[in-house]
């Protein structure tokens, strides 16, 4: 088979002249249906990822005409996909960011993704519901905000995602209300998951299989999991189930248009507060899509960022942000850890990272000091990503670091992933200087609370002593370490409190809409994504529904609020 | 893993897969002697009858053993042969596959005391296997989960060679019985104690695809043929075991027997299957010293394809003796 050796996807775009990249065929290509940029299109996606890729299929899917932009390259991940960590690196937004407040946050790989597929393509594949009663925690928890929409109808929608991602997960899950059979069944456990197993028997616990957007058996061309262990370095055979292998591809065949390597730059709107297109930076020009809609999916940085950006004369503050909202409440999620050392060989790295989980800290309030919940799991970190941490954490270096590496195939670690509290004070902002396409990159500011500290202790607490009745030696722990980001968009029941509605359309804009993990209003104590895809499938139904009813065209912001008051009633 | 060991591993596969082949090879057309003048005439049916049965035995356990040798040494050897003991299938399914060969080409109406050791052993070893494989599977974190029984060593399998050893031993019987007035084995007359004893192999090898199907989350609708047709195989089987002779006097149960044909089809089609299942995994075909064992046990189907030769064996000896 001929690959052409200048097919560098990060150079050139794929996605180009009535084709896109065949992701499950070395060397294939599938058609695709292709728009000018002056001809009008239903919906421009700014996006690719969680919520932008699972949007433009199930919009596409409802007969939409959707083209969808990520600044990042239309990888194949049969081909472009080495076994090698440093080179994987590609798979990461590391543009100029300046991050700072009291607890600056280190970026660029376990919070962002610049690809098709967004951070999905090396994602850790952890796919958990968010207990139900942390949609309403303000109300019931006493703590963050309310969500808009009812547990139980994001019930519907995280099983609509689990099925189209086909999640491997256990028969029956030990927290929270009763929910449908995984669509496909759990990975056996590697070493490091039986010492999470291990501590949390010891501690009288609960723990189970990590429900994982990785196939546990072949699906269509997309092979099972082989264990290969490089899950968050890019999956090169396809088990793992990505936006760019399950969404993208639905997409395209029902008629989206995806381009790689588009870089929205500025969101127009005129004189009537409607946004017409976006302007996007492709193959060394600027170019403006004309849409009808614009749907904002660049994550918690990205997408305030573009907002903020597209500031005009009218909308001095940005696009959608009247509440002076846009690029506040940014929430990272807590990711400490403790690691510890095993008689036994563990090689942690074997198979994906997290096999298995205890969530008992998300749906135990007794016993707290804090607000909000803790889930953790356990690790399989990569050589190189370990002797970082070793050196980071521990400032290890030289012969000592090489001595410590040594023990390597004995680690195990537990990690969780925490919530942190929504702060006004965490947040997105521009700073003055400009990236590589002109545009005023983010300013990311970030201070850990006390509540957020109190979790921290708790959960380092607690999984030393699982760490310790697994027979673990050598503990110490991690205490600086985050990942996912939310927030910064967030939706709620009132234009004054929030950026979008229920529905991701913004109080402002009626035809300006953002849909991934900036809406959140809260976080949680479990990895995002499987949230934000359940919210695009919500959103796209809405939608759906909304245009049927002619609601998408001259609507205004009274009506949307009528509307929204009359749901909740 | 190195060349010595796939070479060990595909040699293993393919002495076993002509093994197999040659049980099924049907024995050479005879013509029924009158019965030797030596013989004191008696009634009832020529003890030949009772042989002819109990040489399909010996296939149906031999096609079995088979099937464990294969299985047994792909898994195992994936297991690293981590406990020495996970030698012992292998070297005992490999002596069932040669004395049940024996006893295929064997003519005489009397039992073999190798052979009969032997069958003995294997069920033995069938038996310990499963306690074996039960104390793998509740020593592991989780204890007795349904991770430990997709992912731990699988508690039907041993089952396999206890089911071949018993039907050779019962094969034995029917050989050492042919003379009396009726084949029985501990009293019990043979051929619907043979059927029984099938049936209830049919439906634990079904609960054995079944779970690993379920592993499998029955991705390819066919999944669900090995945990279908069997069960109602052996529903007919049972069936025909609790027949009244005196009640059905031709004793053909041509439904029975074409179920067993087709579970015996289907035993060899699954292996066709597990190929495609095999192929499916990263690499194909290309990657086999991986996927093989990876992939869907080839070598597990065709003991459905045993116990269904097992029951047209019984079934035939229910034909010809109305005691049986």
């Amino acid at each position: 088979m001929f690959v052409d050796i200048s097919d560098d996807p990060q150079a050139t775009p794929r996605a180009m002249a009535g084709r896109a990249p065949d992701v499950f065929r070395p060397g294939g290509w599938v058609p695709m249906r292709c728009h000018r940029d002056d001809e009008p299109v239903d919906f421009v996606i700014v996006g690719t990822g969680a919520g932008g890729g699972t949007l433009a299929c199930k919009l596409a899917e409802y007969g939409f005409s959707v083209v969808a932009l990520d600044a990042g390259p239309y990888f194949r991940p049969l081909e472009d996909f080495a076994s090698d960590e440093a080179e994987q690196t590609k798979l990461y937004w590391t543009d100029d960011r300046i991050t700072d407040g009291a607890n600056p946050l280190q970026l660029g790989s376990n919070n962002s993704g610049k690809a098709v597929g967004g951070s999905t393509v090396h994602f850790a594949m952890v796919s958990l519901r968010l207990r139900p009663e942390w949609f309403k925690s303000r109300t019931l928890l006493g703590y963050g905000a309310d969500w808009p929409i009812d547990w139980r109808e994001m019930w519907t929608y995280y099983e609509e995602v689990e099925q189209a991602l086909k999640i491997s997960g256990p028969i029956t899950y030990p927290w929270g209300p009763k929910r449908p059979r995984y669509p496909y069944r759990a990975h056996p456990l590697n070493a490091a998951a039986r010492v999470l197993a291990r501590g949390c028997e010891a501690l009288g616990i609960s723990w189970t299989e990590t429900p994982l957007a990785t196939l546990s058996a072949p699906r269509g061309l997309a092979h099972p999991c082989v264990y290969r262990g490089f899950c968050v370095a890019g999956c090169s055979t396809n088990a793992k189930q990505s936006a760019l292998v399950t969404w993208i591809p639905r997409a395209l065949a029902a008629g989206a248009e995806i381009r790689d390597l588009a870089m929205a730059g500025r969101i127009e709107v005129d004189d009537d507060d409607r946004v017409t297109g976006v302007h996007y930076h492709r193959e060394g020009r600027w170019r403006f899509q004309r849409a009808r809609n614009v749907v904002v999916a660049g994550y918690a940085i990205e997408t305030p960022r573009l907002l903020l950006n597209s500031a005009t004369d009218r909308h001095r503050d940005g696009l959608a942000n009247s509440s002076g909202l846009v690029g506040k409440y940014l929430m990272t999620q807590s990711n400490q850890a403790v690691w510890g050392l095993m008689d036994d060989e563990i090689r942690s790295y074997k198979g994906p990272p997290s096999l298995a989980i205890t969530e008992h800290w998300n749906y135990e309030d007794n016993g707290k000091d804090f607000f909000g919940g803790y889930a953790y799991m356990s690790q399989g970190p990569l050589p190189q990503l370990w002797a970082n941490t070793l050196a980071q954490a521990r400032g290890l270096w030289g012969a000592r670091l090489v001595e410590e590496m040594t023990n390597y195939n004995h680690v195990a670690g537990l990690k969780i992933v925490g919530e942190m509290l929504p702060q006004e004070r965490n947040c997105v902002t521009l700073a003055d200087e400009v990236d590589q396409y002109g545009l005023r990159i983010p300013r990311v500011t970030y201070s850990w609370c006390d509540n957020d500290r109190r979790l921290i202790d708790h959960s380092l607490a607690f999984m030393t002593r699982a760490l310790q009745a697994a027979g673990a030696k050598d503990i110490w722990a991690q205490e600086d370490d985050t990942c996912h980001l939310n927030g910064t968009a967030r939706m709620g029941d009132d234009p004054r409190s929030s950026v979008v509605d229920a529905d991701c359309r913004s109080w402002d804009i009626p035809n300006l809409w953002i849909c991934d993990g900036s809406v959140f209003p809260t976080v949680g104590g479990v990895n995002p994504s499987l949230t934000i895809q359940a919210i695009a499938c919500r959103t796209a139904d809405r939608i759906h529904a909304m245009a049927r009813r002619g609601e998408l065209t001259g609507s205004s912001r009274r009506a949307a609020q009528t509307r929204t008051a009359s749901q909740m009633a | 893993m190195s060349n010595d060991t796939d070479w060990l591993v595909g040699a293993g596969l393919a002495l076993s897969a002509i093994a197999a082949t040659a049980m099924l090879q049907p024995s050479p057309p005879r013509r029924l002697e009158r019965k030797p003048a030596s013989l004191p005439s008696r009634p009832g049916p020529h003890p030949r009858a009772s042989v002819r049965a109990a040489r399909r035995l010996n296939r149906a356990a031999g096609m079995l053993a088979a099937s464990v040798l294969a299985d047994s040494s792909v898994e195992h050897y994936r297991g690293s042969f981590k406990n020495k003991a996970m030698y012992t299938p292998l070297a005992v399914s490999a002596l069932t596959l040669a004395m049940s060969a024996h006893g295929t080409a064997d003519r005489r109406p009397w039992a073999h005391r190798l052979r009969d050791g032997s069958y003995l052993l294997a069920a033995a070893t069938g038996l310990i296997g499963t306690g074996f494989h039960v104390y793998n599977v509740t020593r592991k974190v989780g204890g007795f989960s349904w991770q430990n029984l997709f992912y731990g060593a699988p508690l039907g399998a041993p089952m396999a060679i206890l089911l071949s050893g018993l039907l050779g031993f019962c094969s034995e019987r029917v050989r050492d019985t042919s003379r009396a007035q009726r084949p029985h084995v501990f009293g019990l007359p043979a051929a619907r104690t043979i059927a029984a004893v099938t049936a209830a192999g049919l439906l634990g090898t079904s609960g054995e695809a079944g779970l690993l199907h379920f592993r499998g989350a029955f991705h390819n609708p066919f999944m669900a043929v090995p945990v279908t047709l069997p069960p109602v195989g052996a529903a007919l089987l049972f069936k025909a075991a609790a027949r009244d002779p005196g009640d059905d006097k031709t004793r053909r149960h041509p439904l029975t027997r074409a179920w067993m044909w087709l579970l015996a089809a289907m035993g060899f089609a699954g292996v066709g299957f597990h190929a495609y299942g095999v192929s499916r995994n990263m690499g194909g075909w290309r990657n086999w010293s991986q996927n093989i064992l990876a992939g869907p046990p080839l070598p597990a189907p065709p003991s459905f394809t045993g116990l269904a030769l097992a029951g047209l064996a019984a079934l035939g000896l229910m034909r010809e003796h109305p005691d049986a």
